[in-house]
């Protein structure tokens, strides 16, 4: 037994010592990497009081190729496009949530980059896309140079692309009753929405054509087009359908009046006025 | 195996590992003297420098993809602060903007140009000069790959398609004359005053191989398909602009030689390129077209009725209607009131009522005839028409003056060249052209 514990204590010292010969590595020097930021401009320090430190969003208008489809041919906004519309985006986007969902809300979901590009993306279709929503991440917003504040339906359009995007990273945060949803107009979606007639679609009861592209998108346009709307102008909406799409499309909307008040304990009525009363606010202003 | 002999074995396997195990000697040839980074940040500080170098900046004739588009000029000069001025000649503002530039590291050391400023105008993809380029823009890119110097020049590759762009040192007369590309342009398109035709001839040294010339601005591109007997070479390239002439890509390759850079002359219209040993490719002016068709003889007496509306709606900007017809057909609607206009002129050939000239209008203007006889120009194969008599359709008038000028010209002596044009405009009917022999004069229509 003694010459075991003498081995013991051999193999030990052996090991320690194996393990530290090697340690002689020299002390680490600076980085090579260029770290130093370059200077903040005073759209640099906008961005940074009104987006970053309250609500942990970077907003990125300068051209970096690893945000931005590289297949598409797409280009930086102009800088002096910039405020105005990422301003447009907190009045009526993040300011809404802010009051019906609390101080810290958007700060808790969001998504942490928003990027911006000037110019169309136009699609081989004909179709444009407006935004883009990353994995919960990061929204692209497109024709951010095309955006004119005292233009009403221009803003509305603009709006509702960060608003369908944001339902989105909502879904992906607390999922929907895809199930239920699925069961109102199983036979409505389709690959080819661009190609079909608006009448059409709500008869069907689907709020826009992009709606029928699948149920996480029709989800989307349903609760963002309730939103980035009136209550007048929805009430108009549904007074043109036809009483059978009318129906199914009401029972859409109780699922993401429900979806809110469940997932984020927030009234979406409230939430709507208190965007339509932002809206008006940027569009009078 | 005793536990003894186990301990044995393991402590002379940690002698082993301890005596071998600090060799840092790896065997793999050292090719570099420094680490991958810090190569990349001394080409990035080299590219960085660099571009400081010249004093009046640097100039680019980007050639997005001259397989289909032409050169776009661009001016750079690189401020601190990663602010640059630039301006282009895309389109008619040549004026100087400020914006921001970057080198930065990626698959390799690039200069980015990463907020707004004229050189992304060639990467908006809903502006786009054809349909096949819808949603592609005109292919441009804004971030340039670092290929390195040669000869003072710095070598850029456009970093999605990958197309060397070149970026020369820039002079003060660079930035002075850069809007003079723009009447280079319209010098390219060529005057209303000008002959119809033009070939581009390119000499090498002992036979002229002669091209028919067109050029399309909305691409800056040239296809000049081959009109010598035999041939079906086409000759195509891109254009960009210079205060002189124009310069293109890829070369015209003459006896081993490259042309690239063609001078204007202002006399005569022309673009020249000239190499050595008498080495030439000229872009010319001519009177007649340069290839003659036999279209006319369908016309002639003794034929079956053919009938040729020009259909002002559909034709008036056909790519063939000539800006001397037009001219000739704006003075004639100036005299007539506003609803009133030419709608059609028809071309009656050998109809039961004779060979005549209609002219119909808008607005329940009853048409006016006129009717011609024809004849053969066999050594120029052109067709004659000769006046006959003017009629409103119940009688006889005399000839109307407002129709005068452009009806001057169907019945010029010189005649007509006829061609059954290969294309179709809106419809599907065939396009026949009918040129002038003496003057500017084209007229497009449909075969009814």
């Amino acid at each position: 037994m003694k010459i075991v514990k003498q081995y013991k204590v051999i193999a030990l010292v052996a090991g320690v010592l194996s393990f530290a010969s090697c340690a002689h590595e020299d002390t680490l020097g600076k980085s090579q990497l260029d770290y130093t930021q370059a200077e903040k401009t005073e759209l640099d320090n906008w961005i940074d009081a009104n987006y970053l430190n309250p609500y942990n969003i970077n907003a990125q208008y300068k051209w970096n190729q690893n945000t931005v489809d590289n297949n598409r041919f797409l280009f930086p906004p102009m800088v002096d496009k910039v405020q105005p519309a990422l301003d447009v985006v907190k009045k009526i986007w993040i300011d809404s949530y802010t009051t019906v969902g609390g101080y810290d809300f958007v700060k808790k979901v969001a998504p942490r980059e928003i990027v911006l590009v000037g110019g169309v993306n136009s699609n081989t279709n004909g179709t444009r896309t407006l935004g883009i929503a990353d994995s919960g991440q990061r929204i692209t917003l497109f024709e951010v140079d095309y955006l004119d504040k005292k233009n009403r339906a221009n803003v509305t359009e603009f709006v509702h692309t960060i608003q369908h995007e944001y339902v989105h990273i909502l879904n992906q945060n607390k999922p929907f009753d895809e199930e239920a949803w699925q069961k109102i107009t199983p036979g409505g979606y389709t690959g080819t929405w661009h190609l079909e007639v608006l009448a059409t679609s709500r008869s069907l009861g689907f709020i826009t054509n992009y709606a029928r592209n699948n149920v996480i998108e029709d989800f989307a346009e349903t609760a963002s087009t309730i939103l980035s709307s009136t209550k007048a102008e929805y009430a108009a909406i549904l007074a043109s359908m036809p009483a059978d799409g009318r129906a199914k499309l009401q029972q859409k909307e109780a699922i993401v009046v429900q979806y809110y008040k469940d997932a984020f304990n927030m009234d979406f009525y409230a939430l709507r006025d208190a965007a339509e009363k932002n809206t008006n606010m940027v569009v009078n202003n | 195996m005793k536990l003894k002999n186990i301990f044995k074995y393991l402590m002379l396997g940690f002698v082993a590992l301890s005596l071998g195990s600090c060799s840092n000697n790896t065997d793999a040839e050292q090719l570099f003297d420094q680490t991958p980074t810090e190569r990349l940040n001394a080409q990035k500080k080299e590219l960085n420098d660099l571009l400081f170098t010249s004093e009046y900046g640097w100039k680019a004739v980007y050639f997005t993809d001259d397989t289909q588009l032409g050169g776009y000029t661009h001016l750079f000069k690189f401020l601190p602060g990663n602010k640059v001025e630039m301006a282009s000649d895309f389109d008619s503002d040549t004026k100087t903007y400020t914006s921001d530039y970057d080198v930065v590291l990626g698959s390799t050391v690039s200069l980015l140009f990463d907020t707004y400023n004229r050189i992304h105008l060639l990467s908006d993809s809903n502006s786009y000069p054809t349909t096949a380029l819808r949603g592609k823009g005109y292919l441009g890119d804004f971030q340039f790959l670092y290929y390195g110097q040669e000869n003072g020049d710095i070598i850029f590759k456009s970093n999605r398609l990958v197309r060397e762009v070149r970026f020369v040192k820039a002079t003060a007369e660079d930035w002075a004359d850069l809007s003079k590309n723009l009447i280079t342009q319209q010098n390219l398109i060529g005057s209303s005053a000008r002959p119809l035709f033009r070939s581009l001839d390119v000499n090498d040294g002992s036979k002229v191989m002669k091209y028919d010339f067109s050029f399309n601005v909305a691409t800056r591109y040239v296809l000049a398909p081959s009109i010598d007997a035999g041939s079906s070479e086409v000759l195509s390239f891109g254009v960009g602009y210079t205060p002189t002439g124009i310069v293109i890509s890829p070369a015209i390759e003459v006896a081993g030689q490259k042309l690239t850079t063609f001078l204007y002359n202002d006399t005569d219209g022309s673009f020249t390129a000239t190499g050595t040993g008498g080495v030439t490719a000229s872009i010319k002016y001519s009177n007649s077209p340069f290839v003659l068709t036999d279209d006319y003889k369908l016309l002639l007496d003794g034929n079956p009725q053919m009938v040729f509306g020009y259909i002002a709606a559909n034709l008036y900007t056909a790519p063939t209607t000539s800006a001397y017809f037009k001219t000739l057909i704006n003075k004639v609607n100036a005299t007539l009131p506003a609803n009133q206009q030419i709608t059609r002129i028809q071309l009656y050939f050998n109809s039961p009522y004779g060979t005549y000239i209609e002219y119909r209008f808008a607005g329940g203007r009853p048409s006016i005839y006129h009717t011609v006889t024809t004849s053969e120009n066999a050594a120029n194969k052109t067709i004659v028409l000769t006046n006959d008599y003017w009629d409103n359709g119940v009688a006889i008038i005399a000839p109307p003056g407002y129709l005068a000028e452009i009806d001057a010209v169907f019945t010029n002596t010189a005649g007509l060249y006829v061609k059954k044009e290969s294309f179709r405009i809106t419809y599907s009917n065939t396009v026949y052209t009918f040129t002038s022999a003496a003057s500017n004069f084209r007229i497009t229509t449909y075969q009814l």
